[in-house]
């Protein structure tokens, strides 16, 4: 007994000790340097357009390593987050938060590191105002330096438009949906016609079209108290009927989301319009490389977008209160994200900054992307970007757009369903998923 | 007499002392076998019965995945997924999956056995052979078949639409889809079971075929009159371990589909997809421990259906008769 006693106060006194000496080090942080090698971990999701960036960023700052993960899509990198916010264990360094799941991230804000204490405060006119405030909870701490933003533009295929008898430049496409007055309607009477020309849908599946749709509300699945807004919200509603019209028309390809038989659908003419938020260009770019398409493949990028500007997505860099290293990481952060490195990450992966500066880069150069016949796509992302609103995104913001809208809209495509028994599917879910969850 | 009697009681009345040796030779016979079964059972207390119990803790709470422990709620949560669509769909999905995989695995798994049990030339090739499929890493198989049974871009609906035969929906459809998992569930087992079946065959003693033969069976008699009561045992333990993994599986019904957790209807959401859903996406950690808690009593529950079975079985391979017979036998051959 008097053993066991001893070896116990011998562990708990080891423990103690090994407990104060990595408090100790964390207060005390000292920065990376050839001779006090750190290595960063870092999290991020879909086309993310990085990598050139991490070597860069090790060469620069000697003593760095970074350690990259990529996770598929943004709804595993959730999940991947969760379960290790959960656990208390196991999140990089840097992690990439997606706009729809912020708001749950939000709750728990106080699990990542303050931003202001690494200088937040000085840089924080670098962003769109409305990013910057996303990414500080209630408390006016600051959990997320913005990485880019979704305006969203409207691609189609010059092609497949041509052959229906559609015009096929830009100009003249954007005209047809209507300009800066397109609006939804028009987009689906657009559609009817098409599909009689060609007998082919008009969109992917109804998913994407419906989460443009949500995104571009002043008030989405949440009002901006934090209610829930879906039950007897009548525009919403009205909007699902459009959307469940132009389906039950046969718009709608009933492609499965983020996979498109492997990126096959952008290439065989399954469809010829495509809702694209910035990043989506980066996707798109991804599925044509899979599918074996280049510029060849008729895509297009038209400076319209149905109902007016929107934001889909965006994302966000966050240093967990986890990271041994928080002040190496937060740097890391601050230079991912800073004006230059939005550029890069924007010639990478196709996606829109969220800084002034880099947008401003990205207007006056009017790089045309080769993909999508030479469209001068960052200018006509600043362009889409022009109104936007933020919209609060509630705690349970991206499971009411994936398990509760995700099933309705499956139904609306593959025929099940007609927009009444869809719609009350959708406020069943809503009932059993999240009201009384 | 008396003198030996003497002499006799002296040495007996001190016992020596057992030296310290002795003693630990008596600890060593007495408590060995403890030490040697302790790292087992120290090892099923921490990863096994500890968390059984914490989950049934958890199970009592209202518990968030983010923000933890919330109130105590007693067996609510129980109350609750016991009333829950979903957990009785997840249910049926489970069974049928199960159904569909077990009953036609098992008998090609026995056809293979038998077959393999013949005088075949390369015998260690063609039983190694066997086995491959279960060598694969179940995710990539999952993406293989997942890959073959796309409903657009298919290979399946291709070869079917070349023949002008209709597409089938293997992902929106519940009966397809659970044909297509169970199909990825008897690729990765059916070897392995029949390995198993081969080792019970190899067993039977070969002087009963061989006086079978002279009697006259032929080699379908042999098989269901001599082989298969001779592995009934065998049977039972596939079976039993077949009900297990049937009734947890995740990985193929989860990348069957990776966008959804298990079809955007449910066509193909099994109990522990459904857990997993709950604690992950919903974020419920209190009725995702109730649904684990729910299963475990589920799978004890077939588990003791199979012991009550397997007990008959054996009793009957036996064929002994019950006493009252026996006693009634002997009163009437008095």
């Amino acid at each position: 007994m008097k053993f066991a006693r001893h070896t116990a106060a011998a562990i708990a006194g080891a423990a103690a000790l090994a407990l104060m000496a990595t408090g100790c080090s964390s207060s005390k942080e000292q920065a990376a340097s050839a001779d006090n090698p750190v290595e960063l971990t870092v999290t991020t999701f879909g086309t993310f357009g990085y990598d050139d960036l991490y070597g860069e960023y090790e060469q620069a700052n000697p003593g760095v390593k970074i350690k990259a993960t990529n996770i598929d899509r943004g709804a595993n990198a959730r999940t991947d987050a969760f379960t290790k916010l959960a656990a208390g264990s196991g999140l990089s360094d840097v992690v990439a938060i997606e706009e729809g799941w912020l708001g749950s991230i939000m709750e728990v804000s106080d699990q990542f590191v303050d931003l202001n204490e690494h200088g937040a405060a000085d840089i924080k006119d670098n962003w769109v105002d409305w990013k910057f405030k996303q990414g500080t909870d209630p408390d006016g701490r600051v959990i997320g330096y913005g990485t880019d933003i979704g305006p969203q533009g409207l691609c189609y295929n010059g092609k497949l438009f041509e052959a229906a008898g559609l015009p096929k430049d830009r100009e003249s496409v954007a005209k047809l949906f209507g300009g800066e007055d397109a609006t939804w309607e028009t987009y689906f009477k657009l559609g009817e016609q098409y599909k009689a020309a060609t007998g082919k849908a008009w969109y992917d599946q109804s998913g994407f079209v419906w989460n443009s749709m949500v995104n571009q509300m002043e008030e989405g699945y949440y009002t901006k108290d934090g209610e829930l807004n879906v039950d007897g919200n009548a525009e919403m509603k009205a909007k699902f009927e459009l959307l469940a019209a132009g389906t039950a028309a046969g718009l709608s390809a009933n492609q499965t989301q983020w996979d498109w038989g492997n990126g096959k659908a952008f290439t065989d003419g399954s469809f010829a319009t495509f809702v694209c938020p910035g990043w989506m260009l980066g996707t798109i770019k991804g599925q044509l490389e899979s599918a074996g398409g280049g510029a060849d493949s008729g895509w297009d990028f038209a400076d319209v977008f149905p109902g007016g500007a929107s934001n889909w997505g965006g994302a966000f860099l966050s240093v967990p209160k986890t990271s041994e290293h928080p002040a190496e990481a937060a740097k890391l952060a601050a230079w991912l994200t800073a004006p230059e490195q939005q550029v890069k990450q924007s010639a990478a992966a196709n996606n829109f900054p969220s800084t002034l500066k880099a947008q401003e880069k990205l207007v006056a150069d009017a790089t045309p992307n080769v993909l999508f016949n030479n469209a001068p796509t960052g200018v006509i992302l600043a362009n889409r970007a022009k109104g936007v609103v933020a919209q609060f995104k509630g705690p349970d913001d991206s499971v009411i757009q994936e398990n509760v809208f995700g099933p309705a809209m499956k139904m609306l495509d593959g025929g099940t369903a007609g927009a009444d028994k869809a719609w009350s599917e959708a406020l069943a879910l809503l009932n059993d998923l999240v009201v009384n969850n | 007499m008396t003198t030996t009697l003497n002499r006799a009681a002296k040495p007996a009345a001190i016992k020596p002392k057992p030296t310290w040796k002795q003693r630990l030779s008596v600890f060593d016979v007495k408590a060995s076998p403890y030490l040697y079964v302790a790292p087992f059972f120290i090892l099923f207390a921490l990863v096994g019965l500890f968390p059984l119990v914490y989950t049934f803790v958890v199970s009592l709470f209202d518990w968030h995945l983010l923000k933890g422990q919330g109130d105590f709620v007693g067996l609510q949560n129980f109350a609750e997924v016991l009333q829950d669509r979903f957990f009785w769909n997840s249910l049926f999905n489970t069974v049928s999956i199960f159904l569909l995989s077990a009953i036609p695995q098992l008998a090609v798994a026995l056809f293979l056995a038998a077959m393999l049990d013949q005088n075949l030339r390369a015998r260690t090739f063609w039983r190694m052979s066997v086995l491959l499929p279960y060598v694969v890493t179940p995710v990539a198989v999952a993406m293989i078949f997942t890959n073959m049974f796309g409903e657009q871009y298919g290979l399946i609906n291709n070869v079917l639409g070349n023949f002008g035969l209709d597409p089938v929906m293997w992902k929106s459809e519940t009966l397809p889809s659970h044909i297509a998992i169970a199909t990825m569930v008897n690729w990765r087992w059916t070897g392995y079971n029949a390995l198993i079946l081969l080792a019970a065959m190899q067993a039977v003693p070969r002087d009963l075929y061989e006086s079978a033969a002279l009697d006259g069976a032929g080699a379908v008699r042999r098989f269901f009159s001599i082989t298969l009561p001779s592995i009934r045992p065998t049977m039972v333990f596939v079976v039993i371990t077949s009900t297990i993994g049937g009734l947890q599986i995740f990985t193929e019904p989860r990348l069957f589909d990776p966008a959804t957790a298990g079809g955007s209807q449910r066509q193909f959401q099994t109990t522990v997809l459904y857990l997993w859903e709950m604690a992950f996406q919903r974020q419920n950690f209190g009725k995702a421990s109730t649904i684990a808690w729910l299963l475990f009593l589920i799978i004890v529950l077939f588990g003791v259906i199979n012991y009550l079975i397997s007990r008959r079985i054996a009793t009957a391979d036996a064929a002994k008769p019950s006493r009252a017979a026996r006693r009634r036998a002997e009163r009437t051959t008095r």
